[in-house]
């Protein structure tokens, strides 16, 4: 139940020499993470104002800095620079155990010690809540999750979804203002991971909180924020709704992480014709739709040489168009993906498996898309060409 | 092809079956190794002075008790005063040792600071310096302090136990992940009471492993209590022991001396007894992670 407000934070990790026992979780690398005389710039510029009862979430291949901005909100890593606010009140100095929020690990750590009622009283015995109190308020958490047989197991006595649980009990139990979750569902299999998605999204409605939820996976993403921030190599690349994002991706960045399959691009051409924009690709020539046109007027957009995004789902076959040649065909229940080959270039479109077997491979195919579904990027900036 | 079958499985038992049969005797002959020693002294501490003077026989020799009071109640070496000091000496410093070495292992494991490699290489530097050298120094200072006769004085160097250090830094690396210290300090635990309340108890095994060590090494000690215990009622159990020797030749009870031992390692097994059942308990809940 608050407010959370970031301004212009950064991190840089001093380069030293760090222990074994220090790597990340994911044991990834550095990336192409700024690496200045201070050491490396893990989260530069950012800046979020999240709503009361918003959730938000960060979401970005691994390694661009989402943890990192997770933990400094939670107060476990020190802020290099910049401003966090919780509920108005000025947050970087404040220790985590102070700042009312909590947090879900992904890989759960969970006390093994205790019982799970142990575990999830924990926080309020700490407080030195009464008995009774407790007692009602761990009850009350694993009810909402569904855990109250398992109150008296160890941790290690549970399977990986039930210990999730725990750890998501642990976190709401107290009431928290704020509800941090970093990658909690990344080690539970997909079934268990949609069944849990599921599950958060519930929680969502009974607990009133603000949530910040990191993941790396654009599903979850999709699925659970209010609004999501991609992230990449330390910078913030968009900040939007997660429709806002599907429909006008900010940059070639974005766009391609985004959606699956991914979005396919294309070498093409914008010109202006009659005061209207047109994108010319490999022989096709496409008006953009009404809403397109206004933007790109408004940015006073030239002619010039882009690089054009078309989603799989929007390419339609055609009788003329697009000139391509089909190299595989997957059957995918209610739809077809199938693989062109396009100039040299790999395109995806989904097309409605129509029941008979159809044999695609080997097929020359016309590809065409209608002018509300193309998305045109700069070829110096890979910026959107709308914003 | 169905008596093929069990022809065969029937061989593949019976080789089972030997195979069983060796590593049992196998066991059974270690055990006997191991036993062997204990039952000798049980048996011993059963003789009269004469019974063991004569020749030696394995019965039994119905003077157990008779010797136990002889040795408990021996004026000259006081043995239950003696035990008391050692299981003081030896106690307290399992307890401290185990916990400052635990302590400063998270200390190092978990924060980062400047220096802290240096500290680290320091640490481990005092493993290399054999005990008897640093002893003449501490010797000397306890004797100008006035220091000597001390119980203390043998227990609170235990503090800074280098090697336990290093084991209890690595056990920590191996179950503790970090993101459980997170959690405890965002459920708003103290750091003191995060490595009280939930990094003590996971290092449980290794605790008890290191106490049961430096209980053992503590009792059995000699070399500082020697030099460190000069009145009676201050001595421990192996000074004790080592008197016997210097004793009147003439009054010399056998019996009464293998009682003395037997008393004297009865501690030890029960400590060991005590704390064997959470190393056991340790190594089989291991997974912390999961
Ligand atoms: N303690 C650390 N010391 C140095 N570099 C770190 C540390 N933690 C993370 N990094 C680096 O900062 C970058 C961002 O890490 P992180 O926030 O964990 O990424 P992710 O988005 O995968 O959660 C990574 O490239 C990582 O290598
Ligand atoms: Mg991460």
């Amino acid at each position: 139940m608050s407010e959370v407000k970031l301004v212009n934070i950064k991190k840089v990790y001093p380069v030293i020499e760090r222990n074994k026992n220090k790597k990340n979780v994911n044991g990834h690398r550095t990336g192409n993470l700024q690496i200045t005389d201070e050491g490396v710039v893990a989260v530069q510029e950012f800046s979020l104002d999240i709503a009361d009862k918003e959730f938000i979430v960060l979401v970005g291949p691994s390694g661009c800095g989402k943890s990192t901005t997770l933990r400094m909100v939670a107060g476990l890593e020190e802020i290099t620079s910049g401003e966090l606010y919780i509920d108005g009140e000025y947050m970087n100095d404040v220790a985590p155990k102070d700042r009312d929020i909590a947090m879900v690990f992904q890989n759960y750590a969970l006390y093994p010690h205790m019982t799970v009622y142990q575990n999830m009283a924990y926080s309020l015995k700490i407080q030195k809540a009464s008995r009774e109190e407790i007692d009602r308020k761990v009850r009350e958490a694993a009810e909402i999750l569904d855990i109250t047989d398992y109150l008296d197991r160890k941790p290690k006595e549970l399977s990986g979804g039930q210990r999730q649980r725990v750890a998501i009990g642990r976190a709401i139990v107290r009431h928290p203002k704020a509800l941090l979750m970093d990658e909690p569902l990344s080690n539970l299999d997909a079934k268990l991971r949609n069944q849990m998605r599921a599950e958060i999204i519930k929680l969502r409605e009974r607990i009133n909180t603000t949530f910040i939820y990191v993941t790396h996976d654009q599903t979850e993403a999709m699925t659970l924020g209010d609004r999501i921030v991609v992230m990449k190599d330390g910078y913030i690349q968009q900040i939007a709704t997660p429709q806002e994002v599907f429909d006008h991706p900010s940059n070639l960045f974005v766009a391609g992480f985004i959606g699956t399959p991914q979005m396919n691009f294309f070498d093409a051409e914008l010109k202006l014709r009659d005061g209207d924009y047109w994108v010319d690709v490999e022989g096709a020539s496409v008006r953009l739709a009404d809403e397109k046109q206004e933007r790109l007027k408004a940015n006073h957009v030239e002619e010039q040489a882009v690089t054009l995004g078309v989603r799989p789902e929007h390419l339609l076959l055609a009788d003329k168009g697009i000139a391509g040649k089909v190299t595989v065909s997957e059957l995918m229940g209610s739809s077809r993906h199938l693989h062109l080959t396009v100039h040299g270039k790999d395109v995806i479109i989904i097309v409605p498996s129509t029941g008979g077997s159809g044999n695609y491979i080997g097929s020359e195919v016309a590809l065409s898309f209608d002018g509300s579904n193309a998305h045109v990027f700069s070829k110096a900036t890979e910026k959107n060409l709308e914003y | 092809m169905t008596i093929a079958n069990s022809s065969r499985s029937r061989k593949a038992k019976a080789q089972l079956f030997i195979l069983r049969v060796l590593a049992y005797l196998f066991i059974g002959i270690l055990v006997a190794m191991c036993l062997f020693f204990f039952v000798m002294l049980l048996l011993m501490s059963s003789k009269s002075n004469s019974q063991l003077q004569g020749a030696f026989s394995l019965k039994w020799g119905g003077h157990f008790l008779e010797n136990l009071h002889n040795a408990w109640n021996d004026a000259s070496t006081n043995i239950p005063r003696g035990m008391v000091n050692s299981f003081i000496v030896a106690m307290s410093s399992a307890l401290i040792t185990t916990y400052f070495s635990a302590l400063t292992a998270y200390g190092i494991h978990v924060y980062e600071f400047r220096f802290k490699r240096a500290i680290f290489t320091f640490i481990m530097a005092i493993m290399m310096i054999p005990a008897q050298v640093s002893a003449v120094g501490f010797i000397q200072l306890a004797y100008k302090f006035g220091l000597t006769n001390k119980l203390w004085l043998l227990i609170l160097p235990g503090m800074a136990a280098p090697v336990v250090f290093f084991y209890m830094k690595q056990y920590l690396e191996s179950v503790l992940p970090l993101e459980m210290v997170e959690a405890a300090r965002i459920d708003g635990s103290s750091e003191f009471r995060i490595f009280n309340e939930v990094v003590l108890p996971i290092m449980k095994p290794a605790v008890a492993v290191q106490m049961i060590f430096s209980f053992v090494s503590s009792w059995n000690n000699y070399f500082m209590p020697s030099l460190l215990l000069t009145k009676p009622e201050k001595r421990t159990v192996p000074i004790m022991i080592a008197m016997l020797r210097s004793a009147d030749y003439s009054k010399f009870d056998m019996g009464k001396v293998f009682m003395f031992i037997l008393l004297a390692i009865l501690p030890v097994m029960l400590v060991y007894a005590v704390l064997s059942k959470s190393i056991i308990k340790g190594v089989t809940s291991g997974s912390v992670k999961g």
